[in-house]
């Protein structure tokens, strides 16, 4: 016989689903929190710090030049296919190097090192939940935030910046040569468009966002991979859960910046 | 362990490095960055700045020569740019700058000319007159851009418009029948005009003619008379036309002279004249008696008998006289005492 679901039972699902996402949001800050208190203890991470940053940073150099070359390919034939014959073709120097600094290759970049770090982190520290070596850790009191979650965090957020920086260049070379060869659009013409509306701002502006994505990728890797709990699938679960929710962050992210920073900002 | 991580550092590290220098020499290359110091800067003084930009081009006769690196408003209402522009370029005599938009799409650029070569508008020569001032600033103006324009260019529309609802409503069948009509007339009238001008150019082109010919002639007398001046020239350097001139003196008085004498004599000649008259008419009359057969002598005119016997009479004198001077003893006898 089936219960009909009384007037009570809609309340209280909306009540335990904001408790229980208030409740996430509390354990996200107060994990991170507890890594900023972890950076204390420099003796514990400088160690590990450059061998994250090789894997993390260094490793990742190939994907984020791919995919920038791509883009920038794509991005040049779009520019021409959208506005044509309305705008002169040096907007499309203007357009590539605009959408590419600012907002592709950061968003594009810390996507698909999302998927990378994120899985990876996640992946690493969910075995070693699971294989009880973080207890271990935590029982030769070696505190497992300075020793696995801050050398991480911090190679993420000083490395991701660096591969968007190169992700920038390939794909302004990309969408020039793309220009040159399938476009007709002279080096002049398309150094015209990529200087006449370029500030120095937009460079800050795609590297501090993509600093964001790397500390966030990390964290929210770490703490999938702490929290890790039965055996091989809960592995395999705690890394895609860290990559869809890094991705999602990644976007949130991105909205935030330019609402901070870009609203209200003109080309100037 | 040691090892591994000794090459981690060193990639991460050379990584980092060399992605930085990267990024930061592309940043200065793009925004063209004066690095050597070979850029000067040029003050500028305007009222408005439009549409302009930092990093918007500044040219100078149509070449880029550098680029705006600040706005900043300025005292009493003025904005106040900096141009950075070559240190090697050389600027006009009297250099103002133009802010004007260089395409439809946002762009904008300061142009640096001569103050000779601004357009003539009135406004904007104000502009810069009212913008000038001591030392080193130059003055610069707005020209209006594309929105401005289009805001003039619809309103003359909107004007125009109105003007040919005005021309529809004014120019009704009727009008337009006239105006056929006038057009007709006109046609007709041209094609007279073209009859009468095809008429008259043949009497043009003979009075062309004519006057050709003329001014041949005129040609060649010009030519005498200056044949005539040299030689007047020739003779006046030789002192001839002086003696002519002289003898054409004396000679006018003889003629003087000569007309005065003569003017005497045809005084008196009018007197004999008088005279000649009067006796010719008392002549007249003496022969209009005569003829009349009046008087002794009109009737020996009118007499035949009168005169064969006076014919006689001398015959016979004739004879007489003749006798008397062959035989004079005959008749005269002489006696002294």
């Amino acid at each position: 016989m089936l219960a009909l679901p009384s007037m009570l039972d809609l309340p209280l699902a909306v009540g335990r689903s904001t408790r229980s996402l208030f409740d996430q949001i509390g354990a996200g800050t107060r994990f991170v929190v507890a890594t900023c208190r972890a950076m204390r203890d420099t003796k514990d991470w400088i160690p590990e710090f450059s061998t994250h940053a090789r894997i993390l940073g260094v490793e990742s150099l190939p994907i984020g030049v791919f995919i920038a070359l791509f883009t920038g390919i794509v991005l040049a034939l779009l520019a021409s296919y959208s506005v044509g014959d309305l705008v002169p073709p040096y907007f499309v120097g203007t357009l590539v190097q605009k959408t590419i600094t600012l907002e592709l290759a950061p968003v594009l970049t810390g996507l698909a090192l999302a998927g990378r770090v994120g899985a990876n982190i996640a992946a690493e520290l969910g075995t070693m939940r699971v294989t009880e070596q973080i207890d271990a850790l935590e029982t030769l009191t070696f505190d497992p935030m300075s020793h696995l979650v801050v050398p991480r965090v911090l190679a993420s957020t000083m490395m991701f910046p660096v591969v968007v920086a190169v992700a920038m260049l390939a794909g302004l070379l990309s969408g020039w040569m793309a220009s040159l060869l399938l476009l007709d659009i002279t080096t002049p013409q398309f150094l015209k468009g990529a200087r006449i509306f370029f500030t120095d701002f937009d460079v800050r502006y795609g590297l501090v966002k993509s600093a964001s994505f790397g500390a966030a990728v990390a964290l929210i890797g770490c703490r999938a991979g702490l929290n890790t709990q039965g055996g091989a699938q809960g592995v395999g679960r705690g890394a895609t859960r860290a990559v869809v929710i890094s991705a999602v962050m990644i976007l949130v992210l991105d909205a935030f910046w330019a609402l901070v920073w870009l609203s209200g900002r003109t080309i100037r | 362990m040691t090892t591994s991580r000794r090459a981690s550092d060193f990639v991460v590290g050379a990584t980092v490095l060399v992605v930085t220098i990267v990024v930061i020499t592309a940043v200065l290359w793009l925004k063209q960055a004066d690095l050597r110091g070979k850029t000067r800067h040029l003050v500028v003084r305007t009222r408005d700045v439009g549409g302009v930009a930092l990093g918007n081009p500044v040219v100078i006769r149509g070449v880029r020569s550098g680029q705006i690196e600040s706005i900043a408003l300025g005292e009493r209402g003025w904005v106040v740019l900096t141009l950075g522009i070559d240190r090697d370029i050389t600027l006009p005599s009297d250099p103002v700058v133009l802010l004007a938009a260089s395409s439809l799409f946002g762009e904008w650029q300061a142009t640096i000319t001569d103050a000779t070569g601004l357009p003539a508008d009135r406004e904007l020569r104000a502009a810069i007159s009212e913008s000038r001032t001591s030392g080193d600033t130059l003055a610069g103006a707005v020209l209006p851009d594309i929105a401005q324009l289009t805001t003039v260019a619809g309103r003359i529309a909107g004007d125009i418009a109105q003007v040919a609802d005005r021309v529809q409503v004014a120019f009704d069948d009727q009008a337009a029948r006239e105006l056929r009509e006038s057009l007709r007339n006109f046609s007709r009238l041209s094609a007279q005009l073209a009859n009468t001008v095809a008429l008259q150019s043949k009497n043009l082109d003979q009075i062309s003619g004519d006057v050709q010919l003329g001014l041949t002639s005129i040609n060649a007398a010009a030519e005498k008379l200056s044949a005539f001046s040299s030689r007047v020239d020739s003779a006046t350097s030789r002192g001839e036309l002086q003696t002519i001139v002289n003898n054409s003196q004396a000679a006018a008085k003889e003629l003087l002279a000569a007309t005065t004498r003569l003017r005497d004599v045809a005084v008196g000649l009018d007197r004999t004249e008088g005279r000649l008259a009067s006796a010719v008419s008392k002549a007249d009359s003496v022969f209009a008696k005569v003829n009349a057969g009046r008087g002794t002598l009109g009737l020996m005119v009118n007499d035949p008998a009168l005169y064969q016997q006076s014919d006689s009479l001398v015959r016979e004198l004739r004879v007489l006289i003749a006798d008397v001077k062959k035989n004079p003893k005959r008749y005269f006898t002489m006696r002294v005492f």
